[in-house]
């Protein structure tokens, strides 16, 4: 049932823009972060391992990644979750046996595999134009590795957090005012303490994941708690595993 | 098997839904009351009432989207609970409250969704489109589609699974004149078929020619279920007295409350004994009788005399 449900899900994608709106979010991602290209110098020191070109490149990724990603998965969520209640398809599906909840956790399943593959793509790509434009030194793999994986986890939750809104709530400006607003959060934990970006998740997370920091004119390795991450990953699917089941139970 | 059970057993055989006692209350205000419904299998069943006397609970009672404060479902002779809920809804086809399905795809990627969710074949997608001659409209997307096109996509996702039983809330909603005869000829194909049809409506005139069997509800409770002819039988339809003389008729027969309508007198409530005790005292108290005939009843004369009056 999940394995058709989940094919169901992609065919329902059709003529939502679900395709477009994921190349935005690559395309947003690695454009902001190749402005670090365009840095005074950069170029010039692509060979230089003290000047620590990947480091800036990940500095870049880390600033673009919480300005694109909010946002785009507040409206991806809501494109999954908005036709159910346009076109009763919660009730046609409930009918068919698959309950809202077990519908909410199959959205999640089928649009959440193409938000972590664009994550993943979005880093691959940054690695791939760095390459491009000649950074020689060696990749920092452990702090890459360890930061595509922590934003996945991080974009993983949130968009989870807006299917559950999507779906409680029909009116979707909610879902997409709550995406707007997380913009702003993301923003603000940035320029936080680390303790105080633990406060507001998931949003908080995208700071708390960040593996590099810029200190007097040069970049500096940070060490992520990446225990935090995983924290928020688990409550995140207890969470959702636990309102899902809540809609299960739900009359309609 | 015990008495009961054999019972139940024997009515389960020949009723394709029977309820006991099932009730739902929000809070403390009761939707439904106590409800025994049967519906005989093959046939149209007519569920009628006024706007919130509870059809539409009482069908999503049955199709187990909503949970009974109490009683009991039977479908097909297997009580509708949590661990039987899947399989005996593989079984009921049904469109409540509207038609589902997605606009921005077209008719035939819609009965591809329910293809492959129920595993069904293509042929039984394709019987279902042609059963509501949707197959010229397949390649439209939904958005584009008028009402009745819409309602009969509904029918037509709930019929690909070919189901023994059909559960439809209010289907000819929003249809125009043409739509509902064409609906009215759909469900009759359907029970000659050999499904059973559960219809509801607050519209008499959409189930008066449809429908075998009825089933009346009024404040949650069930006033009447059975045929027509039942139905009916159930209501005295008043005497219509025409005479030459129709202001001393209805002094004559006053304690019989008997009223006068121009050339005639209206009598309620007098069965055929009274009727004759009647005339014959109109004749002796020297009264012109003309004529003696009962008024026509239509089948909504009488579901508003079992509802008081009410929701049409």
């Amino acid at each position: 049932m999940n394995g058709r449900a989940v094919a169901n899900e992609f065919t329902k994608m059709r003529r939502l823009r679900v395709a477009p709106l994921v190349l935005i979010m690559v395309v947003g991602v690695v454009a902001l972060t190749c402005v670090t290209f365009t840095a005074p110098g950069f170029l010039d020191s692509v060979d230089d391992p003290d000047a620590r070109p990947w480091h800036w490149l990940l500095a870049g990724l880390a600033l673009a990644v919480p300005l694109v990603s909010p946002i785009l998965l507040a409206v991806l969520a809501s494109r999954q979750v908005d036709m159910e209640h346009q076109g009763h398809g919660w009730l046609l599906n409930q009918v068919s046996g698959v309950t809202p909840g077990h519908l909410c956790r199959v959205k999640f399943l089928s649009m959440g595999a193409l938000v972590a593959g664009a994550t993943l793509a979005q880093s691959a790509l940054v690695v791939a134009l760095g390459r491009a434009v000649g950074i020689s030194v060696d990749l920092p793999l452990g702090p890459w590795l360890g930061y595509t994986t922590a934003i996945i986890v991080v974009n993983l939750v949130l968009f989870a957090l807006h299917l559950l809104v999507a779906a409680r709530v029909p009116n979707q400006l909610v879902g997409l005012g709550l995406g707007v607003l997380g913009v702003f959060v993301t923003l603000a934990g940035t320029g936080m303490p680390l303790w105080s970006a633990h406060l507001l998740p998931p949003w908080g997370y995208y700071a708390v994941a960040t593996p590099v920091d810029t200190d007097a004119g040069g970049v500096v390795a940070l060490d992520p708690p990446y225990l935090s991450v995983l924290s928020l990953g688990i409550v995140g699917a207890l969470v959702f595993l636990g309102v899902t089941r809540m809609f299960d139970r739900q009359e309609t | 098997m015990n008495s009961f059970g054999r019972a139940q057993h024997n009515e389960s055989v020949s009723n394709a839904i029977i309820t006991h006692d099932l009730g739902k209350t929000y809070g403390d205000r009761p939707i439904v009351r106590n409800l025994d419904l049967r519906v005989p299998e093959g046939c149209v069943y007519g569920f009628l009432g006024p706007n919130g006397s509870g059809k539409s609970t009482t069908m999503k009672m049955l199709l187990s989207l909503v949970r009974p404060t109490s009683g009991e479902v039977h479908i097909m002779g297997r009580r509708m609970q949590r661990s039987t809920r899947r399989s005996i809804l593989g079984g009921i086809g049904s469109l409540i409250e509207a038609p589902p399905a997605y606009g921005h795809l077209t008719g035939h990627e819609n009965m591809r969704l329910v293809q492959r969710l129920l595993g069904l074949d293509q042929g039984q997608v394709q019987r279902a489109v042609r059963t509501v001659r949707l197959q010229e409209h397949l390649d439209k997307r939904v958005r584009d589609y008028s009402l009745g096109m819409k309602q009969r996509l509904g029918i037509a996702l709930a019929l690909a699974r070919e189901p023994r039983i059909l559960i439809l809330d209010e289907p000819t909603n929003g249809l125009d004149p043409a739509g509902i005869e064409e609906m009215r000829r759909l469900l009759r194909y359907l029970a000659e078929q050999g499904i059973t049809v559960m219809v509801s409506s607050h519209l008499l005139g959409e189930i008066d020619r449809t429908a075998q069997v009825l089933g009346i509800l009024g404040n949650g409770r069930l006033l009447f279920q059975g045929s027509r002819e039942q139905l009916f039988s159930r209501s005295t339809p008043d005497v219509l007295i025409d005479t030459a003389e129709p202001e001393r008729a209805t002094t004559l027969a006053a304690r019989w409350s008997a009223v006068r309508e121009g050339h005639s007198v209206r009598v309620p409530g007098v069965d055929q004994a009274a009727t004759a005790r009647l005339v014959s005292h109109l004749v002796q108290g020297g009264v012109p009788v003309h004529g003696v005939r009962r008024q026509e009843q239509s089948l909504e004369d009488v579901f508003m005399d079992l509802t008081g009056g009410r929701g049409l």
